[in-house]
């Protein structure tokens, strides 16, 4: 009976309740139903207990510190840099706009921030130029699933966060990977650049060009450099190393750069504070959630009837890049990490894959479901930014999914893409099967 | 209809009003986290002496933060869900679809303050491992219109403050969840009074649900 709650969950979350309520009310109906009311109280002191940890502080502190450089001009500054190395190729700014999102990843860790920051700048600008607003919205929103890819991350926080694995392994597990999405994205770009003839954006700029473009980007771009290697040499957690980019943020927008005044603070502060509360409390709710998905025993019954289709570990692989692909595109990535990884995590450890290459297929599958049709967060807020409608964008941005999807592929079946530089580091030991 | 925008004006600047306080205090809260945090790496790193209350003092503000933005996201559409369904429908099923659903997340809410005032008492008997107050506080102020009262440990109706150092009882850390769910819920009641106001056939005489000044752009 209590297993009844998956579909209810999906059903409410289809007729468009919040997905915050559907994760009580869904459970919360069922255990009321079944007459197990005493365990409401359960459900209520997950959601507070699932948000009470310092590993998920990171999640406002690298919000906060993307704000920060977004109103400093930092990202302005990204994307000068990319246009100086590769505004010059056919099809310049759709290039530029792709590297500024790997480079912006290396700030942030949120897809939805890296559309709307690189997408407000870059789309009117890649109009201007004769392309079409709809394969601009669509090159914003494929290339800013590398945001939450490439460390730091905050859905990667949260699966280290609900499924105890380290989040310093993850962050650099992220990194090969999201290039890859990158790269691959820019292949595709300058096939279409060819066959549609993209206009490029600047003449090819000069080596003093570019060293005067490095050299204003330098202290954005040392942001990354300055988080991994506190977390990576040892001397910080991922969350201190989240604060000190928020001081380090701070220190470049307003005396360096200046380009931020003081009194812009408490703005950056309050868009901060609500977007990532409204996080942490999907983090409680999918916690309180978690707790009756294991009382229905809905994990048991599914790694049976995953394991019942097939014991290739290879074809699970393929059915769970399905499985999650679909989920992607209804469910935010944060939710659904806190709700499939425990029952997914485990039946794939078991049948041999590494937990941090699982972890790294999960986010990608996911991550990328953002940016896919007909739900994908992602595609919304570009549509917003742009003024394009949704389905146009979508229609768009197929080819850029299919190399993805090629990646997403390349990745589960090629442990080596995500461990090679965790096991390098030492953050995980030996991989060998 | 009329008794529906006389109940809705006050109410919707009694939840400005409170909203706009939540998020004062938020940005400060944020702010300290940020701070309290560097402190932590600074001591002890730099002066290689680790303090022990940071990351417990840093987390109840994130918890504190939480419940006072959570309102304020509510009330402006912050809160992820997919409604596609009811921009589909025509205007009138899609009203009522989002009225359904608003009454859902309300009984939600009115279900969670139940639990949210056994959770404060349970909270009232353990301290803090490593955070002091200079004073105790009790309170119990009871909600108009309601029955139910906003409460941090007592059943008593009134305020009861006392100055004194003393270790924080953990229910001051669960206040902010369950502050944060009696404010929504007042916001909840605002939409669902706003949405059969609509169906009404009075959208224009509405109050605004953004703030003017768009602080929030």
């Amino acid at each position: 009976m209590l297993v009844w709650f998956l579909p209810l969950f999906l059903v409410l979350l289809l007729i468009g309740l919040p997905v915050f309520f559907a994760l009580l009310a869904a459970p919360g109906a069922l255990l009321w139903l079944t007459g197990q009311e005493r365990d409401f109280g359960l459900l209520y002191r997950n959601v507070y207990n699932g948000m009470d940890s310092f590993p998920l502080m990171a999640i406002p502190f690298f919000m906060l510190a993307g704000e920060m450089m977004n109103r400093g001009g930092i990202t302005m500054r990204l994307v000068e840099f990319s246009q100086a190395m590769v505004g010059h190729l056919r099809g310049g700014l759709a290039h530029v706009n792709i590297l500024s999102s790997m480079l912006f990843a290396g700030l942030s860790g949120s897809a939805v921030a890296d559309t709307s920051a690189l997408g407000s700048m870059l789309i009117p600008a890649m109009e201007k130029q004769g392309y079409s607003r709809r394969i601009s919205a669509a090159i914003t929103a494929a290339s800013s699933v590398i945001g939450p890819i490439i460390p730091p991350s905050g859905i990667m926080i949260i699966y280290a966060y609900v499924m105890g694995e380290s989040v310093a392994a993850l962050f650099l597990a992220g990194i090969v990977p999201g290039v890859m999405v990158g790269l691959g994205l820019m292949a595709v770009t300058a096939m279409m650049a060819k066959r549609q003839g993209f206009p490029a954006a600047t003449a090819k700029a000069g080596w003093d060009m570019r060293g005067r473009a490095s050299l204003r980007a330098f202290f954005p771009l040392l942001t990354p450099v300055i988080i991994l290697g506190g977390i990576l040499g040892g001397v910080m957690t991922p969350t201190e190393a989240s604060a000190v980019a928020v001081a380090y943020a701070l220190i470049v927008s307003v005396f360096i750069l200046r380009e931020m005044r003081l009194g812009d603070i408490g703005p950056v502060l309050m868009r901060a504070s609500i977007t990532s509360g409204v996080v942490l409390l999907l983090v409680g709710a999918a916690m309180a959630f978690k707790t009756v998905v294991s009382l229905s025993h809905a994990p048991e019954e599914m790694a049976a009837f995953l394991t019942s289709l097939t014991s290739d570990p290879l074809l699970m692989l393929l059915l769970i890049n399905l499985l999650l692909f679909i989920v992607g595109m209804f469910l935010d990535a944060g939710p659904a990490i806190i709700i499939l990884g425990p029952i997914l995590g485990p039946i794939f450890v078991e049948l041999g894959v590494h937990p941090v290459h699982f972890a790294i297929i999960m986010s990608v599958n996911l991550t990328v479901g953002l940016a896919t049709p007909p739900m994908g967060l992602v595609l919304f807020v570009a549509s917003s930014v742009s003024g394009e409608r949704v389905e146009r964008i979508a229609r768009a941005i197929l080819p850029f999914l299919a190399v993805e999807i090629f990646v997403i592929l390349l990745i589960t079946y090629v442990p080596a893409v995500s461990l090679t530089v965790p096991e390098f580091f030492g953050f995980i030991k030996e991989t060998s099967p | 209809m009329a008794a529906i925008l006389a109940a809705l004006r006050p109410l919707a600047r009694l939840n400005i009003a409170l909203l706009a306080t939540g998020r004062m205090l938020a940005i400060l809260l944020l702010a300290l986290m940020v701070l309290v945090i560097l402190a932590q790496v600074f001591f002890r790193y730099i002066l290689g002496d680790a303090l022990n209350w940071t990351e417990e003092a840093a987390r109840f503000g994130m918890l504190w933060m939480t419940g006072l933005v959570a309102p304020s996201a509510y009330r402006w559409g912050g809160f992820v869900a997919i409604d596609m369904i009811a921009m589909a429908l025509p205007r009138l099923a899609g009203r009522i679809l989002t009225l359904a659903l608003l009454l859902i997340s309300f009984a939600v809410l009115v279900a969670a303050i139940d639990l949210g005032h056994a959770h404060i008492f349970s909270g009232c008997l353990f301290k803090s491992a490593t955070l002091w107050l200079p004073f105790t506080l009790e309170f119990s102020l009871p909600i108009p219109l309601t029955g139910a009262d906003l409460t941090l440990c007592t059943r008593a109706t009134g305020i009861a403050f006392e100055w004194g150092w003393a270790k924080m009882p953990l229910a001051l850390s669960f206040l902010s969840l369950f502050l944060g769910i009696i404010v929504m819920t007042l916001v909840s009641v605002e939409l669902i009074l706003r949405e059969i106001a609509k169906l009404g056939g009075l959208e224009t005489a509405l109050p605004a649900i953004r703030p003017a000044t768009g602080t929030e752009s």
